[in-house]
């Protein structure tokens, strides 16, 4: 893969915090194509945030090692500020910080320096993006949770970033409001040329949109695939205790198991899953004797 | 406690719309110059009247202003009965346990307490006109360093956040038995540290959130910001400023001269 | 607003672990239950009513604003009805002040960062049973009780904070059982957590209904819904849209979508594959296996 077509690249990333017992990164080796959607799953403390903040270029205060590039620009402690990506939080209520839906969209620009005209332009534009268009004067606490992590999404790509870094943005969101994120990834991912990675526990969306998944645990990737691959790993899900797979995939999971599916057909995603579960007991129902049990009851 | 962020209401008026903030906050100031100036309580009962006017004039509610008046009228009382104690010149009225009472005493009482009906309905009419993210940037025109600025913003901003968390965190313990409402006051104080403690951890919590959301956002990246707010002082501001620095100097000179007082021995 | 005497002559006695706990009255009766924030405000139950009896596990599902936390603080008598009742173990809630409700009615805030202090975990969890007033020797053991049951034990001289979410969220359920209360609601055990920490939730509360608790789970995880709680209330727009068995609730899409809600996953599937057999009600990944299979056995 050339060099054009790498967004980001990471080499032995190796990061701990002051005063932890071990590394929260151990060694990530990461290559992130430009216009990939990637997802990022894996258990508390795997060290998934901790990716998410040095991607940003925003890295915390403790011991680094390796080397991060994001869309071209080298990341290390004390770098310049990474204007390559741009990160959307968990919490949505920590991450608006304008009065009125257009102050918040406005920071960051404005800290950017920005022409107060461009900006002006700028923010009905990105509302539409992220279907909050005509919400300029709102104050922002009268936003729902999925408004308000929309509007996040819109403040990070007014930043006109090649990289959008997504930690968990709809962990503290009803259901709803998931769907409504969710439809917005969606269309970005579309409409538009930018590099996607998210860290996201729901399976089942996370599927349908990525491109590929990497598994962390314990600060290291451990597994990563297209969707329709990566969930075959009998080790990391498919398991009690094991990270959550969509329910598709389990049930195919056990049938590719039994031998009584190919691998090759093994899904993730639900439609296809549907489709393939057809197929599977259309030919089932099809065979002579179910028709012959059938005859006779 | 205001429901948004500021009692800041959103009307199509002059003052709301042309006035630029750092006229609005001269007002303010020029009303509090005159407010101090003299003790008369029919000037000053007159300036409230003013003030209201404004007020009006802007299409604030009368019912929005009440309040503040409401409030006024414990000073009024407070004033009537403390004041009279002190100022004795005047023609006396009555006596009550062996203190004379006398007219300017209870003239320059009901002073007192319109002086205080006058400043508090006048930040209240300026708050509810003036918008916060206008004032920020006129105090930023003004010298205000650019970071001091978005800190008053956020501060703003998290009020009503940590109200509700504080709500939810009373709620949180009182479903453990915690009972407010029983005993002393200093055992009731020693209690509240069960919704003191956990409210301090979540406003650092959020400061910590908000600090780093707000570097992702480039925040201090650039020696200072730019603004899609533009504001400038137009020719109906600088008169306005004129009349009110002209209000001021004459408002001194009169109280120099003695005009408008009840009585030169106090403010 | 003062307890009545009947209240204290009845002492409750003090349960072990494993003792089953029976008790004839309902836990709640609800009964054209409405209540709104301010008399000019709108409501936000329009007419709650529903009964549910001593050790069932319910849970209560919605989107955000349709009133479901509302009604649940109604079960502890954090709110008062503004009109209709509410009887929880058979006492009105508008006749018990919310501190002596505690007794009765645990609730576990969604997030333990609105209980806990900073100070050590077994301090943390002696607060509400010490707030009943009971005696140093019954706090201490109700406390390492509680601690034992949610696997926090080898942490009880822990400072706190130093604990990561999804035992900080264990603590705080801790600290509520602590209390021995009848009656259990709790706010969306599992979001914020990963797959580990929220099955440790679920079983937690599986194991305390077990002996007898009525638990009530205000959450959004349709799929731990479908797996581990019997029954379901859907509550949409200040209403009851639904209230019985899951299998028949989770299975009814048209009436979830009403609420804005779906089915969970394996659901969705199963109702897709009708034409073959498999039952619409299918609610877990093993249900929809174990059809499939029977078809496979017979081919």
């Amino acid at each position: 893969m050339d060099d054009e077509a790498v967004a980001i690249r990471v080499r032995d990333l190796r990061f701990r915090y002051p005063g932890a017992a071990r590394d929260a990164l151990a060694g990530v080796n990461l290559d992130v194509h430009r216009g990939e959607f990637l997802g990022i799953t894996g258990p508390s403390g795997a060290g998934k945030s901790t990716l998410c903040l040095c991607l940003k270029g925003l890295i915390p205060a403790g011991e680094f090692s390796g080397s991060v590039s994001v869309a071209g620009q080298t990341v290390a402690p004390g770098s310049a500020y990474v204007d390559g990506s741009a990160l959307v939080f968990q919490n949505p209520e920590t991450q608006i910080i304008g009065l009125t839906v257009a102050e918040d969209l406005a920071f960051g620009p404005e800290n950017l320096r920005r022409e107060p005209a461009w900006i002006r332009g700028a923010i009905p534009t990105h509302l539409d993006l992220v279907r909050l268009g005509g919400y300029q004067d709102t104050d922002t606490y009268r936003l729902s949770g999925g408004q308000k992590q929309r509007l996040a999404i819109a403040d990070a790509l007014i930043l006109e970033p090649a990289i959008l870094i997504l930690d968990e943005p709809t962990s503290e969101l009803d259901p709803i409001g998931k769907d409504e994120v969710f439809d917005v990834l969606e269309r970005l991912r579309h409409e538009r040329q930018i590099t996607v990675i998210m860290v996201e526990h729901a399976a089942e969306q996370l599927a349908e949109m990525a491109d590929r998944i990497i598994v962390m645990q314990d600060g290291m990737v451990v597994d990563q695939g297209p969707p329709d691959q990566l969930y075959l790993n009998p080790v990391l899900f498919h398991r009690p205790d094991a990270e959550r797979a969509p329910q598709i995939s389990e049930v195919l999971f056990q049938l590719v198991q039994a031998g009584l599916l190919p691998a090759e057909e093994f899904t993730a995603r639900e439609q296809q899953g549907i489709e393939r579960l057809r197929a599977f007991l259309a030919e089932r129902q099809r065979s002579p004797l179910v028709l012959w049990e059938r005859g006779r009851g | 406690m205001p429901v948004g962020y500021s009692i800041y209401v959103e009307r199509p008026s002059y003052i709301h719309r042309r006035l630029d903030p750092r006229t609005k906050l001269a007002a303010l100031v020029a009303v509090f110059v005159l407010a101090l100036a003299f003790n008369h309580p029919a000037v000053l009962g007159g300036l409230v009247l003013l003030v209201l006017l404004i007020g009006r004039l802007a299409q604030v509610g009368w019912r929005s202003m009440a309040p503040f008046l409401a409030g006024s009228v414990w000073f009024i009382v407070l004033g009537v009965v403390i004041w009279p104690l002190y100022v004795r010149s005047g023609s006396a009225l009555f006596a009550i346990g062996g203190q004379t009472i006398t007219v300017d005493g209870l003239l320059f009482g009901l002073a007192m307490g319109l002086r205080v009906a006058l400043m508090v309905t006048a930040a209240g009419v300026w708050m509810m006109t003036t918008s916060p993210q206008k004032l920020t940037v006129g105090l930023l025109h003004l010298g205000l360093p650019y970071k001091a600025g978005v800190a008053m913003t956020a501060a703003i901003r998290f009020v009503p956040l940590l109200n509700a968390e504080r709500a939810t965190i009373a709620e949180a313990q009182q479903a453990r038995a915690l009972n407010l409402r029983k005993g002393n006051p200093f055992a009731r104080a020693i209690k509240s540290v069960a919704i003191i403690g956990p409210l301090f951890i979540r406003a650092i919590d959020v400061a910590q959130g908000l600090a780093i959301a707000m570097d992702a956002r480039a925040f201090g990246v650039r020696d200072g910001r730019t603004s899609i707010v533009e504001l400038q002082l137009t020719r109906a501001d600088r008169a306005v400023l004129l009349v009110l620095l002209g209000a001021s100097l004459v408002a001194i000179a009169l109280r120099l001269l003695g005009i408008g007082l009840i009585t030169r021995d106090y403010l | 607003m003062r307890a009545t005497a009947s209240d204290h002559a009845r002492p409750q006695p003090a349960l072990s672990q494993g003792e089953r706990v029976l008790d004839a009255r309902a836990s709640i009766e609800v009964s054209e239950l409405v209540f709104r924030y301010t008399p000019s405000g709108s409501d936000v139950l329009r007419g709650i009513s529903l009964r549910i009896e001593a050790g069932e596990f319910v849970a209560l599902i919605g989107q955000n604003g349709a009133g479901k936390t509302t009604l649940a603080k109604h079960f502890n008598g954090l709110l008062k009805p503004t009109s209709g009742s509410i009887r929880v173990m058979g006492r009105d809630t508008r006749t018990v002040p919310v501190a002596d409700m505690a007794r009765t009615v645990g609730y576990v805030y969604q997030n333990p960062d609105h209980q806990i202090f900073a100070q050590r975990v077994r301090a943390e969890a002696a607060f509400g049973p010490r707030n009943l007033g009971l005696s140093p020797a019954e706090v201490e053991r109700r406390v390492d009780a509680a601690l034992e049951l949610v696997g926090l034990q080898e942490h009880a001289d822990d400072f706190a904070f130093s604990l990561g979410r999804g035992q900080r969220q264990k603590l705080a359920v801790a600290s509520v059982l602590a209390m021995e209360p009848r009656v259990l609601v709790i706010d969306e055990p599992t979001t914020g957590l990963d797959q580990a920490g929220a099955r440790g939730i679920l079983e937690l509360l599986s194991r305390w209904n077990a002996e007898g608790r009525t638990i009530i789970a205000i959450t959004h995880d349709m799929a731990l819904v479908a797996e581990r709680i019997p029954r379901t209330i859907v509550v949409s727009d200040g209403l009851i849209l639904a209230d019985g068995a899951t299998r028949v609730v989770l299975s009814d899409a048209p009436l979830l979508r009403q609420a804005f809600l779906r089915p969970p996953q394996v659901t969705r599937v199963a109702q897709q594959l009708s034409e073959f057999g498999i039952r619409p009600d299918t609610l877990t990944v093993t249900e929809l296996l174990a059809q499939i299979r029977e078809q496979e056995a017979i081919a």
